[in-house]
């Protein structure tokens, strides 16, 4: 399957056209995901009220029942559970990374090993997050790195 | 969580068995004594006893660097004891304050060979999708744009 990228005239809205024999339920059902994602949330700092794009959030972390969004500098409190965020943000770049953070791998700049079996991630905006060893497989999975031991 | 238990239970029986075979052959050949036919078996099980503990315990995600290292100390301690258990029970060496000391620096030397080894996997994995992630940054940068 060959995959074109084209840009849109100035004024023209953007259109996905699936052209196939036989759709493939797996693109269809990603298509339709992508298109249903929320991609703004509220995020909540001090007395303000920020209008959040998901592409501006390096990470969320739950801490004491509550989720904050950490962006390049400032971090605004949202009101999702992790797991609701997990789910939203499962067709975009997001994943899981311990059992408290989700981060944007567009966010990631390198990956580096610790001696416990974790993995360090080197964020762009100079940030250092752990990964943990049950979600590196899932990581790895979206970087398109098949397990061979599972 | 059970596969990744039992993912992680081979690789630590492999790794401690491996260790423990070139501590056996050290010794033996240090000692000049004749391995026991039976000695092979033992250094298997003593590999899987060792094993299971390790599995069980680091799969815990901790999320507080105080506890993280409070179950590694737990681990060690556990990993120290069942292994002198194990020499009493193989009847390896007889229980003094020398074969104790030994043990523990056997131990050590056992328990940084695992963790290297698995630094070094980890470090070929990480590398691997460090690379995936500049091919994902090289393959944004470079959209074909056909109309231009």
């Amino acid at each position: 399957m060959r995959i074109i990228i084209e840009t849109p005239q100035p004024n023209d809205e953007d259109v996905v056209i699936v052209r196939c024999s036989t759709p493939d339920p797996r693109l269809i059902s990603m298509l339709l995901a992508f298109q249903t994602a929320n991609t703004e949330l509220t995020g909540y700092l001090d007395d303000k009220i920020v209008r959040l794009n998901y592409q501006d959030v390096y990470y969320f972390e739950a801490n004491e029942n509550r989720v904050f969004a950490y962006c390049h500098s400032k971090v605004y409190e949202v009101k999702y559970k992790l797991y609701e965020l997990e789910e939203l943000y499962a067709p975009l770049d997001f994943v899981r990374c311990s059992k408290s953070l989700i981060v944007n791998m567009e966010k990631i700049e390198s990956l580096a090993p610790l001696f416990s079996g974790k993995l360090e991630a080197h964020l762009k905006n100079g940030e250092k997050i752990v990964i943990s060893r049950q979600y590196v497989p899932s990581l790895k999975a979206k970087l398109g790195i098949q397990e061979v031991n599972g | 969580m059970i596969k990744e238990f039992f993912v992680s239970l081979l690789h630590y029986f492999v790794d401690i068995t491996t260790a423990v075979l070139i501590a056996a052959a050290i010794y033996l050949t240090v000692s000049g004594q004749q391995p026991n036919s039976s000695l092979l078996w033992e250094i298997l099980l003593s590999g899987f006893v060792t094993a299971l503990p390790s599995a069980a315990l680091l799969c815990f995600d901790q999320k507080s660097v105080r506890k993280s290292l409070l179950l590694w100390v737990i681990h060690f301690l556990l990993i120290f004891f069942i292994t002198l258990m194990l020499l009493k029970m193989f009847g390896w060496c007889s229980i003094t304050p020398l074969s104790v000391l030994l043990t523990f620096v056997a131990v050590i030397c056992i328990y940084f060979f695992t963790c290297f080894v698995h630094y070094l996997v980890d470090r070929k994995h990480t590398a691997l999708m460090n690379q995936q992630l500049k091919n994902r940054y090289a393959d944004k940068e470079q959209v074909p744009n056909p109309k231009q």
